[in-house]
């Protein structure tokens, strides 16, 4: 599956890479594009839950996304369509406080399940192809700006962690009190395959084929099913991007 | 250089956006009896006997052998409690035969939507009857799993056995009491029996490291919050109910080891068969602070001062009798005066894999075991 994914992307690339030549030779109404940014944001409850007591560190690791786009203007005006594919991780590490956070954890055939009073580090690096259209708009010269929804399929998921110092009580805030030093965790077969949402970004030409770029990526449904008990809790992925972009 | 600083400034950032989402603190959720107030305990320290003994859902106290039954009627326990939780008493005073007596209370958490019954018990504290047989005729179905109790010649309910039924519990793979590694069977010797079988806990448990869990009754008490943080020190083992000096432990064992013997990491160790254990302790302790044996020092502690342990139990595929003469080991002699001012606790354990302390043993192991008897020196 995930060589199918990239095998189809290296020849999206080859493809617009020829085509972009040709556009170079021809006219200036459509251009190439290649991006390579860095995410970083969080996968993060929407509200934050009153189960989460502080954030007690985060690590928004490395996370590249690399996207090649075709990008038209309309006529001689300012208006455009921009889309194109992404490979890009969307990822981080958090360790909060929580308190009487309601989990449930498959074994076997039962269920541990209670209200975890104690900390939880947590480990998200999602790798996704990501298909976004967007609309934009042609300031002047140097800026446009973007917006639009994108699709993104799960190549690679992985959301693991670890429970640590604090309690558990068993089935509900009145079981029995169990005490805890470090239990891991791996949902990552549980992660949903496929998200949306929406960006909007800025773009900057700083020369002739070079421009820099900030967007932003709000995930609009979570990353776990809604029905899912291990994670009570909507997950939802928001990331910001700076990067660069070789347009032709 | 710069870079890394961006990096660290992002982070930053994102950290403090993340933190500026953090919503006020719900009232507690939690209704639990935290402890009894120091203040109350000073003031009824003349009928109090030793530290009471409080669990997610019950407060024992131990109250003096002179005490009246309508005294302690008139008791009202004052308790600690979750913070914002409240407390009202059902006063509904029940006696508990003629030692002692025992009452409801109800606790409600803060937030209002979780509530406990929590029982409150005084009683004498017991010897163990000279004639007394452990017949495993009582025991309570009250919670998912079995829990066994004694009962004197006057109906006083005596909490002395416990099990680890309460930490496999935990595993969520307890669905009836029958799934539990100590249960009931009604086959036994003479009406029920005990059933010890070493059960998996499943992959969370083979993740905590405790992969298996076997059966086990003993006299004592579990401390359920230690269960898979410090599983040794949660089997608390031995009570001071000695009522003189043992001279040997007899009762009834069948035993059938699991096929495959497993380590904490629940590899296959090929050349190794499971084995039971039953065996009985007497050990020093010191009356004004009782710290009992556990799951570390049970069989090798130097104030053990009486063992008898079933020696190369086997595989017995019948009831078979047993009688093991309880020894004295560590050079110490048993001493009557001692005795009298509360300074030996007693023990009685079976397990159905001798290993299981340390996670070792067979899935499917069971011993059965019915009508222990303790037998008494009447000098």
């Amino acid at each position: 599956m995930k060589k199918i994914f990239i095998a189809l992307f290296a020849s999206i690339i080859a493809f617009t890479a020829t085509a972009g030549n040709e556009n170079v030779k021809e006219g200036k109404n459509w251009s190439v594009r290649l991006s390579v940014g860095y995410n970083i944001g969080g996968t993060a409850p929407m509200p934050m839950p009153v189960e989460i007591r502080s954030i007690e560190g985060f690590n928004p690791g490395l996370n590249l996304s690399f996207e090649e786009s075709v990008q038209f203007l309309f006529g001689k005006g300012h208006w455009g369509l921009r889309f194109g594919a992404r490979v890009e991780t969307k990822g981080m590490t958090t360790n909060a406080q929580t308190k009487n956070y309601y989990m449930e954890v498959v074994n076997g055939d039962g269920i541990v399940a209670g209200n975890w009073t104690g900390k939880v580090e947590t480990t998200v690096k999602n790798i996704y192809l990501t298909i976004p259209l967007l609309a934009v708009y042609q300031i002047n010269d140097r800026w446009n700006v973007s917006a639009g929804a994108y699709a993104s399929f799960l190549l690679n998921g992985n959301f693991t962690g670890y429970a640590y110092e604090g309690y558990l009580r068993e089935g509900n805030p009145t079981g029995e009190k169990i005490e805890l030093d470090k239990a891991a965790y791996d949902f990552s077969d549980d992660l949903r395959k496929f998200n949306w949402g929406l960006q909007a970004g800025a773009e900057y030409q700083i020369c002739n084929h070079l421009a820099i770029f900030a967007d932003i990526k709000w995930g609009l449904n979570g990353i776990f099913p809604s029905d899912y008990n291990c994670v009570t809790f909507a997950l939802y992925p928001i990331y910001g991007t700076l990067g660069l972009t070789c347009n032709f | 250089m710069a870079k890394k600083n961006i990096f660290k400034l992002l982070s930053f950032i994102t950290l403090a956006l993340l933190t500026s989402c953090i919503r006020e603190e719900a009232p507690n959720a939690e209704c639990d009896i935290i402890a009894v107030k120091t203040s109350w305990l000073e003031e009824n320290k003349g009928i109090l006997s030793g530290k009471p003994i409080i669990t997610n859902t019950a407060v024992r106290f131990y109250v003096n052998e002179e005490t009246s039954i309508s005294d302690l009627k008139e008791l009202d326990p004052q308790f600690e409690l979750t913070p914002g939780a409240q407390i009202s008493s059902l006063r509904t005073i029940n006696e508990n035969g003629e030692r002692g007596i025992y009452m409801l209370y109800h606790t409600t958490s803060e937030d209002g939507n979780w509530c406990k019954v929590y029982t409150i018990s005084f009683t004498k504290q017991s010897v163990i009857d000279t004639d007394a047989v452990f017949s495993f005729e009582h025991f309570a179905a009250d919670k998912k799993y079995t829990v066994w109790y004694e009962e004197d010649a006057n109906g006083t309910r005596l909490d002395w056995w416990a099990t680890a039924n309460a930490g496999f519990n935990m595993s969520g793979l307890g669905k009836t009491p029958e799934d539990f590694p100590t249960s009931i069977d009604t086959n036994g010797v003479k009406g029920n029996c005990v059933k010890l079988t070493t059960r998996s806990t499943g992959s969370f448990g083979k993740m905590m490291k405790m992969p298996i869990a076997p059966g086990n009754i003993f006299i004592g008490e579990f401390i359920t919050a230690n269960a898979t943080k410090k599983p040794l020190e949660a089997t608390r083992f031995g009570l001071t109910i000695a009522p003189s000096k043992p001279v040997s432990l007899t009762g009834y064992y069948k035993y059938e080891a699991g096929e495959v013997f497993t380590n904490k990491a629940m590899e296959e160790i090929a050349d190794r068969r499971d084995t039971c254990a039953i065996y009985s302790v007497l050990y020093e302790v010191d009356p004004n602070n009782v710290v009992t044996l556990d799951g570390s020092n049970v069989l090798s502690s130097d104030r053990i001062v009486l063992v008898a342990q079933l020696e190369n139990p086997g595989e017995e595929s019948e009831w078979t009798a047993f009688e093991i003469p309880y020894k004295e080991v560590n050079g110490k002699v048993f001493d009557s005066e001692k005795l009298a001012n509360g300074e030996y606790a007693i023990t009685v354990v079976a397990t159905s894999s001798k290993g299981g302390d340390v996670f070792e043993g067979a899935v499917g192991s069971t011993l059965h075991i019915d009508e222990f008897k303790i037998n008494w020196d009447n000098k």
